[in-house]
């Protein structure tokens, strides 16, 4: 999901020799029929990625399985930053009409491309290439699904999972779990751990609004009974539930228990924070960057006053609109295979991310894995309890931002969040109000 | 008869040069001028009529909606938040810059063991890619393991979050542009020092004035048009300094240090808003036309001095 | 006033040495001076330490506190790791194609258009003068959008042309060079027009070879500032292997981020070194000519 769960390790032994071994035993996950003939040259397709680090060293051994296991088509890998990155260069891109076949776009940019309708529907490719659409993740599918049609494939999805470091909570005496409720969070845990930490560091830590701090809120302000907005941009953040949550984060800081910080991810690798809410996409960096210093936990999001509340997230697959029926199917047939049940079943090992696949969670090959990992775990578990996001946040372009900005003031800015609440709403207020109109004129 | 004949002839070579200098003239500027009327004219026209519309740059085409990004830029709170951020960029910038450099070069106009090392030393980050320099620092300026914290540390200095602490964020920029620029500003100043007549020092040291007054009197005048043409430049370039800024703080936290071309990049390259990124540019683009037609009025007058 | 009384030195020999500069004799001043340039060497130096330290530490050692300032166990693959992580070469050619076309094209035209206003005669040549002016008032970040579009449109985007192509019009060059030919022996170029040379022959022959030290200096700013630039760069490409130097450090950074500060401080150095070792060639050069263009500028 977050671009600070990208980086990792860049030596990956590991992730290569299990790339070949599952390149070597993947041959039958691709064909398809739409595969041009064998002797003509191959189709070229351009793929935008925005996975780095550990992540993206996966992603290209994927792009390399793909290559290597047929000859129709032969996939580019483009890395493009984060995901805003790569959903800039899109929109710059198409100006430009230099877009690429096939890009990742994260849940919080597909919808715009959707309502200029830039992105393929790949219902005829799914139905063409008998794809079975059922053995997706109902959830993650569908969330791409627009007046009937799909417009990308999940791929690297993910949740918010709450990270712990395993020794300083057995210093602090704390049993071997993530708090159950914020309230036990803050009154005991908390205490606990301040006590057996040094004066830099710090219990918790926010991410910047470009590391998606809102997305980490989403599930704050569902566990606190409020939201962004309705499903019909009705913004509600400035109601009262969303002020509490707002004032919830602030006290964060002015408690002195959580810090704003660059890069969370690097700080909880490095000891300075022993707590955090990040990605799933994260675990396998984090597993790896703490292996011989410390131990890593994971559990579901807290609890609020209002209950559960954790959101889906992370990235989907598209497929560029106005290509050549050659094209569509060649990109078509790279789509597919990442989305297949090996390769999630190798993606989500070697990152964290969730497989999509039904077929992929039920393997026995996952199970065994399963068992060994019980970090992995903790995501599949917690995925039935999951909801899909707010539309302000995913549908009201820069949603995602505005809102994080906003969370940045009322944490290292320290300032009112029933104030703060207002300005976003205004903003987000009218920033929706094109998108209510494209989506009219698209008969939404 | 004749005489009409002879002036004739006497008109047309004349005229024929004339036309050839009108040739060579018109091929000599065409490319620039050319060029200048692409990338530089056109865009603030284009500019101008952006402004005007909405346009998200995947729409086909931009809707005209009158002046209502205007009223949504002035009426905005970054707005004010963002120029001020750019004053402060630019007057402290330019203000410790040259006040550092004024010393800097006060130190090595003196004939001391070392000081072309030293003068290279200086100048050498000016010449460095902004982003490497910016890069660089982010990693001088981490909490906790960074090189400034691990200074401060033994004077029993807190370590300040540089880049994620509203209150740090714009002294952390402007140290890295500072520390960039003092060096080049140095030199101009060295110059500077080196055309004030050794005369007058002289006649001052008999007419018995101390370091202090003959500083004053002989020396800071002495600088006067070196010191105009380093503000003047200095200030555009302060300007228009963006690499450091996207490089370590992406214009925040929050806002902390958005200036208004990181707002020109923002609107447009990030928000995507082409209409808002053109309000921006258009207002910069003013700013800096007032500005340099203060430069260029300045220039003129030095230059009919001479 | 001029009382040999206030002739505060005792030394005589200052007097008598007249306007050489020479080391001062006071000690308090001279262990300032001494000082002062140890601090200015310090605050270059030391930074600069850290990041080649930096460069060859592991992660951990990085993150470790307080820090070491030698490296442990000297990381020299973190250079290998950065040099495959982002396509230097291309990253390089790119750079360097776009630093040389980019300065000949820029230059060219500020030399023709410079030549022009300064020595062909016509009518309403100042009037046109300002044509040039203005666009001194439109600095790159203003037009940043619309030559997007117009580079996007002209299909240049992640292309050496598109990245050449906006900066190549002169505004301040071409200014800087009329007062430079302006102030060039008027009877030199009046002797050549004498002996029938052409305007392309008068510049070549007699305008160019005069000018040689104002040139130099305005090749070295322009090839910097292309060098450099990032802004343009980075809206004008979308490839890895499209992009310069500059941006291509900064997606490194993006890409590896701080878990791997080893490999992109390596990155930055290998970045870094080969201007440092240009710039310690023509660095007098350099200095002397920035300065001489300011104070006569």
């Amino acid at each position: 999901m977050t671009r600070h769960t990208r980086r990792g390790a860049i030596s990956l032994s590991a992730a290569i020799t299990a790339g070949a071994a599952l390149a070597a035993c993947g041959g039958e996950a691709t064909g398809g029929s739409g595969a041009p003939a064998a002797s003509s040259a191959p189709v070229k397709i351009v793929y935008w990625g925005a996975f780095g680090g550990n992540l993206g060293k996966t992603q290209e051994e994927v792009v390399k399985q793909f290559n290597d296991v047929q000859k129709n088509v032969v996939v580019e890998h483009q890395f493009q930053g984060s995901y805003a990155d790569a959903a800039n260069k899109l929109t710059a891109a198409m100006q430009a009409k230099q877009a690429p076949e096939l890009v990742v776009l994260s849940d919080v940019w597909w919808y715009k491309f959707y309502l200029n309708k830039a992105l393929q529907p790949l219902d005829d490719l799914i139905k063409s290439e008998k794809v079975d659409a059922k053995d997706y993740v109902d959830s993650l599918f569908n969330e791409y699904v627009q007046g009937g049609k799909s417009y990308a494939l999940p791929f690297a999805r993910s949740t918010p999972l709450f990270y712990y470091n395993k020794d300083i909570w057995k210093k602090a005496g704390l049993p071997d779990r993530a708090p159950k409720t914020w309230d036990e969070f803050t009154k005991d845990f908390v205490p606990k751990l301040k006590s057996v930490i040094d004066s830099k560091q710090f219990v918790f830590a926010h991410p910047s609004s470009a590391s998606y701090i809102a997305w980490v809120f989403q599930g704050v302000i569902w566990q606190f009974g409020g939201a962004f907005s309705d499903k019909d941009f009705k913004i509600q953040i400035g109601e009262p539930k969303g002020v509490q949550a707002g004032e919830f984060y602030r006290s964060s800081i002015k408690d002195g228990w959580a810090q704003a910080s660059k890069d969370v991810d690097a700080d909880f690798r490095g000891g300075v924070t022993v707590a955090l809410i990040g990605s799933t996409g994260g675990l396998v960096g984090h597993e790896q960057a703490a292996d011989g210093k410390f131990g890593v936990g994971t559990g579901f999001l807290p609890e609020g006053p209002a209950g559960f509340g954790c959101p889906t997230g992370g990235a989907g697959v598209s497929m560029v609109a106005g290509l050549s029926k050659e094209k569509q199917s060649a990109a078509f047939q790279f789509l597919n295979f990442s989305t297949n049940p090996r390769t999630q079943a190798f993606w989500s090992q070697q990152t964290g991310y969730m497989p999509v696949r039904k077929s992929t969670i039920d393997s026995k090959e996952m199970l065994d894995f399963l068992k060994l990992k019980p970090n992995f775990k903790t995501a599949l578990d917690q995925l039935p309890r999951t909801k899909f996001q707010d539309s302000a946040r995913v549908f009201i372009p820069n949603g995602d931002e505005i809102i994080g900005k906003g969370l940045e003031r009322i944490t290292v800015q320290q300032e009112a969040p029933s104030v703060v609440w207002k300005d976003i709403t205004e903003i987000l207020t009218k920033e929706a109000e094109p998108v209510l109109k494209l989506r009219k004129a698209l008969g939404g | 008869m004749t005489s009409a004949r002879d002036a004739r002839q006497a008109i047309v070579p004349e005229l024929d040069a004339r036309h050839r200098h009108l040739a060579a003239f018109v091929l000599f500027v065409a490319p620039n001028f050319l060029a200048l009327a692409l990338f530089s004219y056109w865009p603030l026209v284009r500019n101008v009529y952006l402004s005007f519309t909405y346009w998200d740059m995947i729409a086909p085409s931009p809707v005209w909606i009158g002046a209502s990004n205007w009223i949504d830029v002035f009426t905005s709170k970054p707005f004010w938040r963002i120029s001020g951020n750019t004053l402060t960029f630019t007057v402290v910038s330019v203000g410790v810059t040259m006040a550092l450099a004024l010393a800097a070069a006060l130190l090595l106009n003196q004939k001391l063991l070392g000081r072309d090392l030293v003068r290279a030393v200086l100048f050498a980050p000016a010449i460095l890619p902004g982003s490497a320099v910016a890069l660089v620092w982010t990693f001088l300026l981490a909490p906790n393991y960074g090189f400034v914290s691990q200074l401060a540390a033994p004077l029993g200095l807190p370590s300040i979050r540089w880049l994620t602490d509203p209150a740090w964020a714009m002294p952390a920029v402007l140290l890295v542009v500072i520390w960039r620029r003092v060096g080049y500003d140095a030199v101009i100043f060295i110059a500077g020092l080196q055309g004030i007549s050794k005369e007058l020092y002289e006649a001052a040291r008999v007419d018995g004035a101390n370091a202090w007054q003959r500083f004053r009197h002989v020396t800071l005048p002495g600088l006067a048009p070196v010191s105009f043409f380093l503000l003047v430049t200095a200030i555009l370039a302060s300007f228009q300094s963006f690499d450091v800024i996207r490089v370590m703080t992406s214009g925040g936290p929050v806002i902390a240090t958005t200036t208004l071309i990181y707002q020109v990049y923002q609107e447009a390259f990030v928000a995507f808003n082409a209409g808002r990124a053109a309000v921006y540019a258009t207002i910069l683009f003013l700013l800096m036309l007032s500005l340099t037609a203060i430069q260029v009025r300045l220039v003129e007058r030095r230059v009919t001095y001479e | 006033m001029n009382s040999p009384a206030f002739a505060f030195t005792p030394r005589a020999r200052d007097t008598q040495a007249g306007r050489r500069w020479r080391p001062s004799t006071r000690p308090i001043a001279t262990t300032g001076a001494y000082l002062g340039l140890a601090c200015a060497l310090l605050a270059v130096g030391l930074p600069t330490w850290w990041i080649i330290v930096g460069a060859l530490k592991t992660t951990n050692e990085i993150y470790l506190v307080p820090s070491t300032w030698t490296p442990r166990d000297p990381q020299w693959r973190n250079f290998l790791a950065a040099w495959h992580a982002a396509p230097f070469f291309a990253m390089f050619v790119n750079s360097l194609a776009v630093t040389v076309a980019g300065t000949v094209a820029k230059l060219a035209n500020a030399i023709f258009c410079a030549y022009a206003f300064a020595f062909i005669p016509i009518p309403g040549r100042n009037v046109a003068f300002f044509f040039v002016l203005g666009a001194l008032m439109i600095p790159e970040e203003v037009t940043i959008l619309p030559n997007y579009l117009t580079v996007a449109a002209l299909g240049y985007v992640n292309t050496v042309p598109g990245l050449v192509l906006p900066t190549i019009g002169s505004a301040f060059a071409t200014f800087f060079l009329r007062q430079a030919f302006l102030s060039l022996p008027r009877e030199v170029i009046d002797a050549a027009k004498v002996d029938g040379a052409g305007h392309l022959a008068t510049l070549w022959h007699v305008v160019l070879p005069l000018a040689r030290p104002v040139l130099a200096t305005l090749v070295l700013l322009t090839a910097v500032a292309r060098w450099n630039d990032f802004l343009w760069p980075l809206v004008a490409t979308s490839r890895a292997t499209t992009r310069t130097l500059p941006v291509g450090v900064y997606f490194l950074y993006s890409q590896e981020g701080t878990a791997q500060w080893g490999v992109v401080l390596a990155g930055t150095i290998i970045v870094i070194v080969p201007i440092l070792a240009l710039f310690l060639v023509v660095q007098r050069h350099l200095v002397e000519g920035i300065a001489s263009g300011a104070v006569k500028g």
